[in-house]
């Protein structure tokens, strides 16, 4: 065994060609209005995925201005000057298509998965979104409404539902990432047409975009089409604005108590991240998957399964481009204190920084990062994603083929070492979760 | 410069031309339909007849080996709810694995591996096949079975059941299946407390050895594996597996009623009736109507823009939602349309839903329905063809029932051939509106009558089981029942003397220990409660002669008109004694079954109208429940004298807004103690 482990070490070291990962092919071009184009052809299944990227997130909003990427999100579905208002989901799901759209800190992704026959579509209702979207009056208001439920029924309906938010909140001081997409109703409520209108001629425009088509695809048919539909659409002379904001070192633990509409109280904490593309963001990824990835990681198995302090208990790192959090959460047991289970989790953490991991460990931790990373490009819409992002966050479009070469380079101590860095005890959010008490008079 | 004005003026050009060749004024036109392409499966079979179907697609460096049996339905009789145990059983360790050890091993390869009673799925990368296979067949030749894993399961089960029987969807469930299919049916059989507690390992154990056998299993293989490869590996890991000789069964096939039908569970704290409407239908994949009853179903029930949403929801406003689904199975499958609606409106919507069922069997589909119905089915069937198992499903269904070998291939031509007059015709054949079961969960004495238009009204329980024919006795009257309550807990005058009590009750609600403690003083009309998470105040109720409030989270509220008399009514330890008093009127309203338990239910009403409905025992005349719709029914158990009168040891508390029932056990009771101002805030 003791050999094998060893061959083991001797062929990792030997680098990516013994790893699993398939190569993505995909071509690229850049339109002169600087909308830039990724192709993958895939014709095994004839379907495609167009989808686009807006490099807008939450933190291109002014801070008494929140929430205005992820209305975009819904304002980009009323309809343009060609497509009639409430018209655009119709039309889509009317030829055998679906579609759907996300807002995070960093960005907003678009995305149609259509049969391959009906990609000519989706193209020009992308343009059109692009091109000129109603920011009308009848728009905002509709939105607004559906922004206050889809608020009602996620963050204040939903158990644990404000997490993100209340996290962020304490995690940032400084930079725009304090508060979380979904934003401020107050601050949407306060905006005039005039705002929204200039956000889209400031963030919509094609030099902000990246345009991914990814499957059952004739390479020269899209590239017309895509010429055809996006080239006329104009570029904005103006620059981006993307914030510069450092955010300090924390040097105190913040700790509070949020009331909910919980029956199990809940544990959680939050370090702060290196940016996204830093190499310690692989190792952290490692140890997150190490603390609790799999029915046999650290703090599953001896706060799930031995101790039973935790009905669940997950580690997630929140990746995002200026740097975001390493969230940790844990769902107490019956009739355990939030503070016994926190402090079995500090104690791990603890265990981690000073002992490091086992070999076997790290070994399994390669096995089960290898069989995500591959998993994660199953489907086109998942390889239209990562494309898109490659490019947008990592500025190399073949990052999606070199993922498995940046993670098999980190070592044993690497996690050992970003444990210490960054998992902060004396420099951390800690939050419980109270169930909050039942409202008598409803 | 010039030359800057020269580049200006080309993209100026440049770019009109492209204006014009746009029109945007046109939506661009669907391409010629896409040519399915469906990888055909390789199939071969080992001497001890499994039979094995390799799907190549080396897209991704990933295989997964699904194991399935083909066995008939079965009865489980005495010990229904078997085969939920099986799988979880099977992964609960090896002759030569704990369960640890096995979860271990799983996660070092970053595999995946479970099973259920009929299958067991593994799957990995390529590379680690040889060790995902080694767990996969170590779980499926040498399971242990251990005692207190099926005692935790068992646990569960028995948890998810008492959860189930006050879950509307549930009981809706379980009294259509019963219907439609029969209780002496596989379909239609019961799992119940008596029948979990009947199960043993040696009845997993038995199962186990009769139904995991070769010859009724087929092995499928989805991934990076050629046939030959394919041939290799399962002669290495299979072939040892020993033939058995597996039981048949047959079963009567269930018949349509001959006229509508209603069945009706009486549910009173109901604020919404849960109908379904459903009949047996024998349709299987492959037969000529099974594509059209896919169209068809689309376009009467199957999304949000199909008629019975339109209707029942856009139109009337009846439902936040009404579907429809037409099953397919080899034995029997049923046809079914449901949707939840207010009270007031349950015949209201049985009439929206037999009207859709007639009109589309009666008038048929139109042209503009069905090309969006295989527009939307077309798109669905293409996207799901990306995930490699589908091709596994398909491979497995043209091998069970026999379809041609290119089904699934030429299968959206045959959708898109399909013309109105072929779904019309499917329609006719298979719908029959006037032999419909109608089932209903909701408030009986509001509904019961109403449903009587639409045929016989049976009365259920909850477990599907026909209620107890229950008829008050003529003589009986509220006043009765409540002097046979108080003689049997002590008499009045006992149960008068109790002039204050103070009681604390415990228990535990998801891991949290939750304290209710409450003072009474009859004579006084003071009441006071409060409720206490981890030993922190939550809640707390104060009610006195004439005013009331209640505090939550540090905010107090004062309770007036309507608010303060609901409050008022239910703040008495023992109302029966007191009744008159206050001016309540008392009405008897029946002989109801209560978890099988005869019972009076009894209404006291105070004279603006707020209600506190109880139900006493017809046999001990002991009060067993309370129904409160709005906080949720408590049922009272283990009387025990205290203080010369009988008191519940134990309410359990059954509500919508908690997830199990909770149990609150009397911690300590003291009978007329000298309470102050104090104990009431």
């Amino acid at each position: 065994m003791k050999k094998l482990t060893a061959l083991g070490l001797v062929v990792g070291l030997l680098g990516s060609p013994v790893l699993a990962q398939n190569k993505i092919e995909f071509k690229e071009f850049t339109l002169d209005n600087g909308l830039h184009v990724i192709m993958h052809k895939d014709n095994s299944t004839p379907i495609v995925n167009t989808s686009v990227l807006y490099h807008v997130g939450s933190k291109n909003e002014q801070p008494d201005r929140t929430g205005f990427a992820h209305f975009f999100e819904h304002l980009m579905f009323e309809g343009t000057e060609n497509i009639e208002r409430g018209e655009y989901m119709n039309i889509i799901q009317g030829r055998g298509g679906t579609l759907n759209a996300f807002t995070s800190n960093d960005i907003t992704f678009y995305y149609e998965t259509v049969p391959s026959n009906e990609l000519e579509l989706t193209l020009y209702m992308e343009s059109e979104r692009m091109l000129h979207s109603k920011v009308d009056q009848v728009g905002v208001e509709t939105q607004r409404e559906v922004v206050k439920e889809e608020y009602r029924q996620r963050y204040e309906n939903q158990p644990y539902g404000t997490i993100l938010p209340e996290t962020l909140k304490r995690a940032y001081s400084v930079h725009p990432y304090r508060w979380a997409p979904i934003g401020s109703l107050d601050d949407l409520n306060a905006a005039k047409i005039e705002e929204f209108q200039q956000f889209y001629k400031d963030f919509y425009v094609p030099n902000n975009a990246t345009l991914t088509i990814a499957g059952d695809i004739d390479y020269d048919q899209t590239e017309k089409w895509v010429r055809k539909y996006f080239a006329e659409i104009p570029s904005s002379n103006k620059d981006i604005y993307r914030p510069k904001v450092a955010e300090p070192k924390k040097t105190a633990e913040i700790r509070d108590v949020i009331y909910d509409n919980i029956q199990i109280p809940a544990v959680i904490q939050a370090y702060n991240l290196p940016p996204q593309t830093h190499p310690d963001s692989y190792a952290l990824s490692m140890l997150s998957t190490y603390l609790t990835g799999g029915n046999s990681s650290l703090m599953t198995k001896e706060l799930v399964d031995n101790q039973q302090k935790a009905l669940a208990i997950a580690a997630i790192p929140l990746e995002l481009e200026d740097g975001g959090l390493f969230i940790m959460y844990g769902i107490t047991n019956m009739g355990v204190e939030p503070q016994a289970l926190e402090s079995e989790i500090d104690k791990l953490i603890q265990q981690v920084q000073h002992e490091g991991i086992s070999d076997r460990d790290f070994e399994k931790l390669k096995n089960i990062i290898e069989n995500n990373i591959v998993s994660s490009n199953s489907s086109v819409s998942g390889i239209g994603q990562n494309l898109a992002e490659a490019h947008v966050i990592y500025g190399d479009t073949d990052y999606i083929n070199k993922t498995m070469d940046y993670y098999s380079k980190v070592t044993q101590a690497d996690i050992k070492r970003v444990a210490n860095e960054y998992l902060n005890l004396n420099g951390r959010v800690v939050l419980y979760y109270l169930p909050k008490p039942k409202d008598a008079t409803e | 410069m010039k030359k800057l004005i020269a580049t200006y003026i080309c993209i100026l050009l440049a770019s009109t031309i492209g204006f014009a060749q746009v029109d945007r004024s046109q939506f661009p036109e669907s391409g010629p339909a896409p040519e399915i392409k469906i990888a055909d499966a390789e199939t071969f079979k080992l001497d001890n007849g499994l039979k094995v179907f390799v799907v190549k697609n080396d897209k991704l460096p990933r295989v997964t080996f699904n194991l399935v049996l083909d066995r008939d339905p079965l009865m489980e009789g005495d010990k229904a709810g078997l085969t939920g145990f099986v799988g979880q059983m099977m992964m609960a360790g090896t002759k030569n694995r704990t369960k640890d050890q096995l979860d271990e091993e799983i996660d070092f390869i970053g595999a995946s591996l479970s099973a259920g009673s009929t299958s067991i799925f593994a799957s990995s990368l390529k590379k680690h096949q040889d060790k995902t296979l080694e767990l996969m067949t170590d779980v499926l030749f040498n399971p242990v079975f251990p005692e207190d894993e099926l005692e935790k399961q068992r646990k569960q089960t028995l948890t998810g059941l008492a959860t189930s029987k006050d879950n509307p969807n549930a009981i809706s469930s379980r009294l259509s299946s019963a219907m439609v299919y029969g209780k002496d049916h596989p379909y239609g059989e019961v799992t119940t407390e008596a029948t979990v507690k009947n199960i043993s390992v040696e009845d997993v154990k038995e199962y186990y050895n009769t139904f995991f056998k070769p010859n009724i299993a087929y092995l499928v293989i989805v991934g990076d594996m050629e046939k030959s490869e394919a041939q290799k590996v399962v002669r290495k890991y299979f072939s040892n597996w020993k033939v058995g000789k597996v039981p048949s069964f047959e079963y009567k096939m269930p018949t349509r009623s001959s006229e509508n039908v209603v069945g009706l569970v009486d549910r009173s704290s109901s604020v919404q009736t849960v109908i379904n409407i459903a009949q047996p239908v024998q349709l299987k994949l492959g037969d000529e109507d099974y594509i059209p009853s896919r169209l068809l179903n689309q376009i009467l029930g199957g999304g949000s823009s199909s008629r019975l949403f339109v209707n029942l929801r856009e139109d009337k406003g009846y439902t936040y939602g009404a579907y429809s689904s037409i099953g397919s199975d080899k034995l029997v499958s049923q046809i079914s349309a449901n949707a939840s609606v207010r009270t007031e409106v349950t015949d209201s919507a049985v009439v929206e839903f037999l009207h859709e069922f007639n009109k589309i069997v009666d008038e048929g589909v139109t042209e503009e329905e069905l090309e969006k119905a295989k527009a939307n089915l077309s798109g669905s069937f293409g996207r799901s063809l990306e995930s490699p198992s589908t091709i596994a499903n398909f491979a497995l269904n043209i091998e069970r029932y026999n379809l041609p070998s290119d089904y699934y291939k030429t299968y959206l031509q045959k959708l898109n051939a399909l013309t109105v007059a072929d779904i019309n015709a499917t329609a006719k054949k298979l719908i029959e509106p006037d032999k419909l079961y109608i089932t209903a969960v909701g408030n009986g004495s509001e509904i019961k009558d109403k449903l009587a238009r639409f045929g016989e009204v049976k009365m259920y329980d909850n477990m599907g089981f026909p209620a107890k024919e229950l008829t008050a006795d003529a003589d009986m009257t509220a006043e009765m029942v409540m002097e046979n309550y108080l003689s049997a807990i002590g008499g009045k005058e006992n149960a008068r003397a109790i002039k204050t009590a103070s009681i604390s009750m415990e228990a535990d609600v998801m891991g949290n220990k939750l304290t209710l403690q409450a003072v009474y003083d009859a004579e006084g009309g003071k009441y006071g409660q409060k409720t206490l998470i981890m030993g922190n105040v939550m809640q707390s109720t104060t009610i006195l002669e004439d005013s009331g409030s209640i505090s939550a989270q540090g905010q107090t509220m004062e309770l007036t008109g309507e608010q303060f008399e609901m409050a008022k009514i239910n703040s008495y330890l023992f109302p029966e004694a007191w009744y008159q008093e206050l001016g309540y009127s008392i009405e008897l309203d029946g002989l109801k079954d209560v978890e099988g338990t005869p019972a009076y239910k009894v209404i006291i009403k105070s004279p603006s109208g707020a209600q506190l409905v109880n139900y006493y025992s017809a046999d001990s005349g002991l009060k067993i429940k309370n129904e409160n719709p709005a906080s949720g029914d408590t049922f009272y158990s283990e009387y025990q004298e205290k203080g010369g009168v009988l008191f519940p040891m134990v309410w359990t508390i059954k509500s919508q807004m908690i997830p199990v029932p909770l149990e609150a056990k009397i911690t300590s009771l003291e009978i007329n103690p000298e309470l102050t101002a104090e104990d009431f805030q």
